[in-house]
């Protein structure tokens, strides 16, 4: 395939997208990105769902599945305003100090379910139920199970969620990093060959335990990243979520994780998971542009039957072209 | 003595574990209430209603489990069907209908989960995702426009006291355990479930049709739902947002708790849920009664997580493998 029919295959899904959902918002007389702030909006939503698919795809794709990513950013996001707030009272450089912290301790606690994993050797599905539990329990416990909102609700975390430049850079040097760590290091190359080859892989010599770590560190700080992008752009963070209450976060991350990975077919997987959030972000415009219309639970439900109508696509397209060649 | 004997005997003596936390649970909860001086029969009635819904929907979720798959959306599902169940009574004024709507209701979730995943391929868990926020959207709808965004929608207490004693209670859950016993160990079909979950292509090539056991397994654990769903509405004939919300998960906890592997196959128990879900109850309340502090449910929640990472770990010490699980 050439390199023109590649970028047109990748780019299809997003422009139709866009199209649709223009024509829809036209009818109401408006468009999908009305003003500046919802452009703003635009860009610190589509961060927020491209790192999130990317931490989610990680270890989904070498078959561990992770209930607690969302338990991570909230966790990052409560120490890391506890923490800037109590050295700043939040004063110039807050938001630069709350990010960098929240990333390191979403870091930490990345590390800290991934040495539970490694320790002890229970499938990853069981050790993430526990590691989330764990942390949601701590974050109730360091807030008492309230908001946390004077500690994010400074001019200086108002500065960043107000211009789409700091989400945009973010978009950047997540994405190029994405793109070094796993495709241009030895760290990827054995991630790619535990992926596909777990026995042959460890016998080759990988060291596995090393290569779980450093996928469980990298997830870890993508979800501080959004748990930080998430304080900025709701100005508070609900410390209260008990059983469970994190992990919804991730299930935003489905629907975008699969579109990514099929347009992946024509582009970098992680390029696919930008182009992915990009549509998402559209239809979360447009919800907006719907608000009046289209509640929270008929966001949920539009976002879910999407989900499926897509998978059987995905699952059936063999199927399906036999049909229309008939 | 033979290695073969001793490593018998010693996966005979982890077998039984979860029984003997159990019970020893049991005996420590006793003595807790007793210390604190409150009534032991009070406290008793509170975790059997608390812990027979679980039991009841997490058995019907074994047949789900034991086919090496999971449902995360059966909380959502016994909302919906107690949501509807509650509507129905309140417009028809027929306890014999608003049964039948909750059995129906939880009977055609779970159909529709599996014919999406046998029919359309798509991957049982991720259908359970989606549909797990479809119900629950529908059901927060219904709720909310009903009874407002603070309340929520209820049936008269008289309409459901008959069915509210323990023994009422015990005896459902006596019936449907045999019933679910009988299928499970006993019948062919309980016996190909587990040889779908130990093996797929295996039992593929031996002429067992997978997608039949898969719809036989949803069904079950519909069953359990709609009988969950009256449960819960004869220990509080209301239903907010939050009814069953955590359950989905809990299940988790309590067929792990009870000694069985998440991967399911031929190690599968049908009495794990059972045994699980009231010793995950009963840590629970034990901790909340000893915590008395107004962090108490996140250090609860840490705790009774360590608790079952520990037996989990034990009860799991002959299946390790080289290679990390997946």
């Amino acid at each position: 395939m050439s390199t023109l029919k590649k970028i047109i295959h990748s780019l299809a899904i997003p422009v139709l997208v866009a199209a649709i959902l223009e024509g829809l918002c036209l009818t109401q007389g408006q468009n999908i990105i009305t003003n500046a702030k919802s452009f703003d909006n635009f860009v610190v939503y589509t961060a927020i769902v491209m790192i999130t698919t990317m931490a989610l795809s990680i270890n989904l794709n070498s078959g561990r599945f992770d209930f607690s990513l969302g338990s991570m950013a909230a966790l990052s996001s409560v120490i890391g305003a506890e923490i800037t707030y109590s050295a700043l009272a939040g004063g110039k450089g807050s938001a630069a100090m709350m990010l960098i912290v929240t990333v390191a301790v979403g870091c930490l606690l990345g590390l800290i379910s991934g040495a539970i994993y490694v320790a002890l050797r229970l499938p990853p599905i069981i050790t993430s139920l526990g590691v989330t539990l764990i942390y949601e329990g701590i974050m109730y416990t360091i807030t008492g199970g309230k908001y946390l909102m004077k500690e994010v609700q400074n001019s200086s975390m108002s500065a960043f969620a107000n211009t789409w430049v700091y989400a945009f850079i973010i978009i950047l040097v997540v994405l190029i990093f994405m793109v070094v760590v796993f495709e241009k290091t030895t760290f990827g190359y054995d991630y790619a060959a535990l992926k596909s080859g777990q026995k042959v892989s460890i016998n080759t010599g990988i060291n596995e335990v090393k290569n779980a770590l450093i996928c469980y560190g990298i997830c870890g700080a993508l979800m501080g990243l959004v748990g930080f992008l998430n304080a900025a752009r709701n100005t508070t963070i609900n410390g209260g979520q008990l059983n469970f209450g994190s992990i919804a976060i991730m299930f935003t991350a489905f629907l975008p994780m699969f579109i990514g990975g099929y347009i992946s077919q024509y582009c970098n997987e992680k390029m696919g998971f930008l182009l992915a959030a990009i549509c998402m972000s559209l239809l979360n415009s447009t919800f907006a542009v719907f608000s009046n219309q289209v509640t929270a639970s008929m966001q949920s439900i539009i976002n879910a039957v999407l989900l499926v109508v897509f998978l059987i696509y995905l699952n059936n397209i063999n199927v399906i072209k036999r049909i229309f060649k008939r | 003595m033979s290695k073969l004997k001793k490593f018998k005997n010693t996966q005979m003596l982890i077998a039984t574990l979860p029984l003997v936390a159990l019970i020893a649970l049991f005996f420590i909860f006793c003595g807790v209430i007793q210390t604190y001086g409150y009534r032991l029969d009070m406290y008793l009635q509170i975790v059997f209603n608390e812990a027979v819904v679980l039991a009841v929907v997490a058995t019907g979720a074994i047949f789900i489990y034991t086919l090496g798959t999971f449902d995360i959306s059966l909380g959502a599902s016994t909302l919906f069907a107690a949501t509807l169940g509650v509507t129905v009574y309140n417009k028809t004024e027929s306890l014999a209908l608003m049964i039948l709507v909750l059995f129906a209701t939880g009977i055609a979730c779970s159909l529709f989960n599996s014919v999406l995943a046998s029919v359309f391929n798509i991957p049982a868990f991720v259908t359970t995702v989606a549909m797990m926020s479809v119900l629950s959207a529908i059901a927060s709808q219904i709720i909310t426009t009903d009874g407002g965004a603070l309340g929520g929608i209820s049936i008269p207490s008289s309409v459901v006291k008959p069915y509210s004693g323990i023994g009422f209670k015990a005896m459902l859950l006596i019936i449907y355990f045999a019933v679910c016993f009988y299928v499970f160990q006993l019948t062919k079909t309980g016996r190909r479930m587990k040889f779908i979950g130990g093996n797929p292509l295996c039992a593929s090539l031996t002429g067992i049709k997978a997608n039949k056991y898969t719809i036989i397994a949803f069904t079950m654990a519909g069953i359990g739902v709609g009988l969950g769903a009256f449960l819960t509405l004869t220990y509080t004939p209301s239903v907010t947002t939050q009814t069953a919300s955590s359950i989905g998960m809990n299940i988790f906890i309590a067929i792990v708790f009870g000694g069985m592997p998440i991967s399911g196959g031929p190690r599968s128990k049908i009495y794990a849920a059972l045994v699980g879900g009231f010793s995950y109850m009963l840590l629970n309340d034990i901790l909340e009664i000893v915590i008395d502090s107004s962090a108490a449910y996140g250090i609860t929640q840490v705790i009774s997580a360590l608790f079952f990472m520990a037996v989990v770990y034990i009860t799991s010490m002959n299946y390790r493998t080289q290679a990390l699980p997946r």
